[in-house]
């Protein structure tokens, strides 16, 4: 179903555009450090957020981060929505460096 | 189309949730170790159970339901999320469940429906 107005649409390659913006701008360049990492999941989320909320789309925003650092151990994640197919969207974007993954989601749900 | 219960109970009720999540968690992966062919089926059971035990409530609420299943081997995690949403309605519940193998992250998100 093709959505009648892109300025009330959920475009996943926007989206993805501003959250690869957003984890490089926060954590791009820098190696796992346990004593940061919490500061770095929030800034990554946060400025998503913002940068979301100021598409000025009428959606609510749902942002996760997950940052693990590299050290063999496995990792699954599965997420499942009840929302309304035609109207709402999610976008995922998976990041890493030398020494940590980072995996941000976001979900965007028409008001 | 469904009936939903108007008027009474539009707001997330996160305990509810945390106890239907703690018996999805457990009925999937109680008492099993970490296995790296089952994972996969491990997480998406987990979310599809809660989904359909939170859609039985009948609530006027659309649903995101995250799971995320790690080994135990000394690597750091870190999650978070943040939400733009209308604080009087919608809600969240993270329930974070380990055994001596794994550690198993869950999270619901509730955005309530304009009636």
């Amino acid at each position: 179903m093709f959505p009648l107005n892109l300025q009330t649409a959920f475009i996943v390659e926007e989206v993805s555009k501003i959250i690869k913006e957003s984890v490089e701008a926060a954590i791009g360049g820098n190696a796992y450090q346990h004593s940061r990492v919490n500061q770095w999941s929030t800034s990554v989320v946060e400025q998503c957020l913002s940068q979301l909320s100021k598409l000025g789309k009428p959606f609510k925003y749902i942002v996760t981060c997950i940052i693990m650092q590299k050290n063999g151990a496995g990792l699954q994640t599965a997420s499942t929505c009840f929302w309304d197919n035609s109207t709402d969207g999610s976008c995922a974007v998976r990041w890493e460096n030398k020494s940590m993954y980072c995996i941000v989601s976001v979900f965007g749900l028409a008001i | 189309m469904e009936e939903y219960n108007s008027g009474d109970e539009v707001i997330f009720n996160s305990d509810e949730a945390n106890t239907i999540v703690k018996e999805c968690i457990e009925g999937v992966i109680g008492g099993t170790d970490y296995d790296q062919s089952k994972v996969n089926q491990w997480t998406a059971n987990i979310v599809e159970h809660s989904l359909t035990h939170l859609v039985k409530q009948g609530r006027p609420f659309k649903y995101i339901v995250n799971c995320a299943i790690m080994q135990k081997t000394g690597a750091g995690l870190h999650t978070a999320n943040s939400c733009y949403w209308d604080t009087a309605t919608d809600g969240s519940c993270t329930v974070r469940w380990e055994n001596r193998t794994m550690y198993c992250v869950v999270s619901v998100f509730a955005v309530a429906v304009a009636l």
